[in-house]
């Protein structure tokens, strides 16, 4: 016995791995035990899944031809499409990631030249970087949340929670992108006796402005998916309708409507921003994107 | 070349003061040993000063520092009778980097335009308006250097010399009174070095600035330069450089 068990252990030195292996399992059982996770609440769990899908399909596309007499603001279009609660929705949620995207994008230039340690003195791009991460700190649901309870229920909500948290995710990739700027440029406009505000805008910024540009477009997509779970909480967009059709009256088939319309939507911004944005990557090889690029990694 | 070096020199009759004297100057990096100790060196209105030592010698560092972008770690700079570099008016100083700090994303005449930055006004610099007096010196600058047919073209689409030219021409423009420039005439052809010399050398005795040049051929800073300095053994040389006795590679 002693011996296998040292043979066990002259194992685990010449293997590690296993010893890594096995001390993961045991922490994740050991951390499943801590927040009763269990047989009894998953067996539960799978069982409520069934009963939505079964409810969910097939899905009811009512979401487009009906007309929402309900909708936040009120719809004037004539046509009952124009005023379904999945065009709508739609719009809204667009609406609110473009706005936010361009509002976040407005201000968090002007702070990403202050936290570029390549652009700012020390102690002020320390005080824009804690300013950033503190924005990001709180996702985007937790920010609608917040100024649903300040602005009330509306688009409202959504453009100013998003545009917070865009100020401080796009501020950082910027101020990333900006660090990245090759030292040359910005050492000849030192050397001239340029100001900093001056070298960010005429040299840095314009030398970094294909990521930039990239950055932007990446954000918006962003913005149009998240703009749904934000309704969720009452801030507008496809979420909100959604979360109408969920809350009082469980009409799992519309909602599953609304999410094969947005994950449309997506799939096609998706592949228009692509196409925009590889027109400012930086590539010797500047291939024409295609459809699958959307779904699958590029080689 | 010969043709640029007819060009007469200002006489130092015009004013013999220099316009930038290092007395014991020490460069390096802190907490390293230093680079260069004990810089004594002057430099007049007017003149082109060759720079030479061998790699890693500490020439671009030297510059860097003339450009006020590294501090000094002893002895005294006076520059344009200011006794600290970054006090140096603005514009005054213009600086070629090795790999020339051109915005590549941008166009021939955007670039050369930036030379002009340090004379706009602030409203001019706030609403990107430059005068037409700037905009006429940017296009003269262009036609300088023989890239009027790319003047609207991304550098990122230029050649190794074309980027050279387009660098000398933003300090054609800029006209400052201290052109530091870091190996700009390095691997260009003979018409293209040519060109770009002979700006420099219009610089220098058309407006009186004073040029510093890194270069590595002896011919050309020969041909070029009014007097020939040495980075030698941690500090600078005005006797015959060795690397002006070394065979032309």
């Amino acid at each position: 016995m002693t011996s296998q068990f040292s043979d066990f252990l002259q194992l685990l030195r010449k293997r590690p791995r296993i010893l890594v292996m096995a001390g993961l399992a045991i922490l994740a059982v050991l951390t499943a035990e801590h927040l009763q996770i269990g047989g009894p609440s998953l067996s539960r769990g799978w069982e409520n899944l069934l009963i939505i899908l079964s409810e969910a399909f097939p899905p009811d596309f009512s979401v487009l031809t009906n007309r929402a007499s309900w909708a936040n603001p009120a719809c004037n279009f004539e046509t009952d499409f124009m005023c379904s609660p999945a065009v709508i929705g739609l719009i809204q949620t667009l609406e609110i990631a473009f706005l936010a995207t361009l509002f976040g994008a407005l201000i968090s230039l002007p702070l990403a030249t202050m936290a570029a340690h390549n652009l700012s003195p020390l102690w002020l791009s320390t005080m824009t970087r804690n300013l950033l991460a503190g924005l990001r700190v709180l996702p985007s649901l937790i920010w609608a949340l917040l100024f649903v309870i300040v602005v009330g229920i509306g688009p409202l909500a959504g453009v100013l929670a998003m545009t917070l948290y865009t100020i401080g995710y796009l501020g950082k990739l910027q101020y990333e992108a900006l660090e990245g700027v090759g030292k040359h440029p910005l050492e000849a406009a030192r050397a001239m006796g340029l100001s900093r505000p001056v070298i960010a805008r005429y040299f840095a910024i314009p030398e970094a402005s294909n990521s930039l540009i990239s950055q932007i477009l990446f954000m918006f997509e962003y913005n149009v998916r998240h703009g749904s779970v934000v309704g969720l909480v009452g801030a507008g967009g496809i979420g909100w309708y959604m979360q109408y059709y969920i809350a009082p009256f469980k009409l799992y088939d519309r909602v599953l409507a609304l999410l094969i319309v947005l994950y449309f939507t997506v799939v096609v911004i998706d592949f228009i921003s692509l196409r925009i944005r590889r027109r400012f990557i930086e590539s010797e090889e500047i291939r024409k994107p295609r459809w699958r690029d959307v779904f699958l990694p590029q080689r | 070349m010969s043709e640029s070096k007819s060009i007469p020199a200002p006489s130092q009759s015009e004013d013999s003061s220099p316009i930038l004297t290092l007395s014991g100057v020490s460069i390096g990096f802190p907490g390293e040993p230093h680079l260069l100790t004990g810089i004594d060196f002057e430099a007049h209105a007017g003149e082109v000063i060759g720079l030479v030592g061998v790699s890693g010698i500490g020439k671009t560092t030297l510059l860097r520092t003339l450009a006020g972008l590294l501090p000094h770690t002893a002895g005294e700079v006076e520059i344009f009778g200011f006794d600290d570099i970054r006090s140096a008016p603005r514009g005054s100083i213009g600086y070629i980097p090795q790999r020339l700090g051109l915005v590549h994303h941008q166009t021939v005449g955007y670039n050369v335009l930036m030379g002009a930055l340090p004379k706009a006004t602030r409203l001019q610099t706030l609403l990107s308006l430059p005068s037409s007096e700037m905009r006429e010196a940017t296009r003269s600058a262009i036609v300088a250097v023989d890239l009027e047919e790319k003047m609207l073209d991304p550098i990122s689409q230029l050649s190794g010399g074309q980027q050279r030219r387009v660098a000398v021409a933003r300090s054609l423009v800029q006209k400052p009174r201290l052109l530091l420039a870091d190996e700009c005439l390095g691997e260009l052809d003979m018409a293209t070095s040519e060109v770009v010399a002979k700006q420099l050398l219009h610089l220098a005795r058309e407006h009186g600035t004073c040029v510093i040049l890194v270069d590595h051929s002896p011919v050309r800073l020969k041909v070029l330069c009014d007097r020939v300095v040495e980075l030698r053994q941690g500090t600078i040389r005005e006797d015959e450089p060795d690397t002006m006795r070394l065979p032309m590679v």
